[in-house]
């Protein structure tokens, strides 16, 4: 998530960010686990439910339009094919866009999603 | 000689709670096993060699963590790795000689279904040190491990990439 944070950093997650129907949101920078609580991945939320996302020349699209994100500030020209999002996924992806892989980025289950980092 | 209604009925609850005991006790000490031989594995797979004898006597210590028909899946794009000859060639031509590597093991939950069968989730940790400039790389996956018990000993007989991200 460079250069937003740095690798290795301590940040603070609030897990209780999601309950009581709140929902993540666009913009959202998020944990996500993997078999356990105790690590995490940390990604930008930049698709919702339902919505279709592509990558073209480095740049997100979201249902067909350019996502402005001034938090980007290296990219690399690369394309992702478009895929609709299902109700419970999010598209997620890191700030660092310079260095972006496979793996790196996509879709997730809602249910990884365990809170919103505060700082 | 009449044997009190009471004293039956205090060793039929005895052997109750020993055979409860038994039952629970029982998956513990697999899990425990299971456990133990997954942090063996991290350890002597993070026991570096770069000489050629080394390495040969190295592969075939890790190789007796895996069943003889181990199956890896690292999912899309990756063919299947089938067995442990071929795993372990693999491993050996791969080994990196230019940088130091780091295994770690987190977030392992063990799950014992039969008396010799056994499922792992786990977060495996690969932090990667370039000899060349000092960087440091960290990658982190989740994997879901079937495991089946040989000759007393649990190995890995199947290993399927998690993906988290789709």
């Amino acid at each position: 998530m460079m250069p937003t944070y740095e690798s290795g950093s301590l940040r603070l997650v609030n897990k209780l960010s999601f309950w009581g129907g709140r929902r993540p949101g666009r913009g959202d920078i998020v944990a996500i686990k993997l078999a356990g609580p105790h690590v995490l991945y940390v990604k930008r939320i930049v698709g919702l439910p339902g919505e279709r996302v592509a990558i073209a020349g480095g740049m997100v699209q979201v249902n067909g339009m350019p996502l402005v994100e001034p938090y980007v500030h290296v990219r690399k020209p690369w394309d992702y094919d478009e895929v609709t999002l299902s109700p419970r996924e999010y598209f997620v992806i890191g700030d660092n866009r310079g260095a972006a892989s496979r793996g790196d980025f996509g879709r997730v289950d809602a249910s990884r999603i365990v809170g919103k980092l505060l700082f | 000689m009449r044997i009190p209604r009471s004293a039956v009925l205090a060793v039929a609850a005895g052997v109750a709670a020993l055979v409860l005991w038994a039952w629970l006790t029982r998956g513990t000490d697999d899990e425990r096993a299971i456990r133990r031989r997954l942090s063996e594995f991290a350890e002597d797979f993070n026991a570096g060699t770069t000489d050629g004898v080394g390495l040969a006597a190295r592969a075939a210590r890790l190789g007796s963590y895996f069943t003889d028909d181990i199956v890896v899946d690292f999912g899309p794009g990756a063919g299947p790795i089938t067995g442990r000859e071929m795993l372990m060639g693999i491993a050996t031509r791969l080994q990196p000689r230019t940088a130091a590597f780091m295994l770690e093991l987190d977030d392992v939950t063990v799950d014992v279904a039969l008396a010799d069968v056994a499922e792992v989730t786990l977060t495996t940790l690969f932090r990667r040190r370039s000899v060349a400039d000092g960087e440091t790389s960290l990658d982190a996956r989740e994997f879901s491990l079937g495991m089946r018990k040989v000759g007393g000993d649990w190995r890995v007989a199947r290993i399927t990439a998690v993906d988290i991200l789709r």
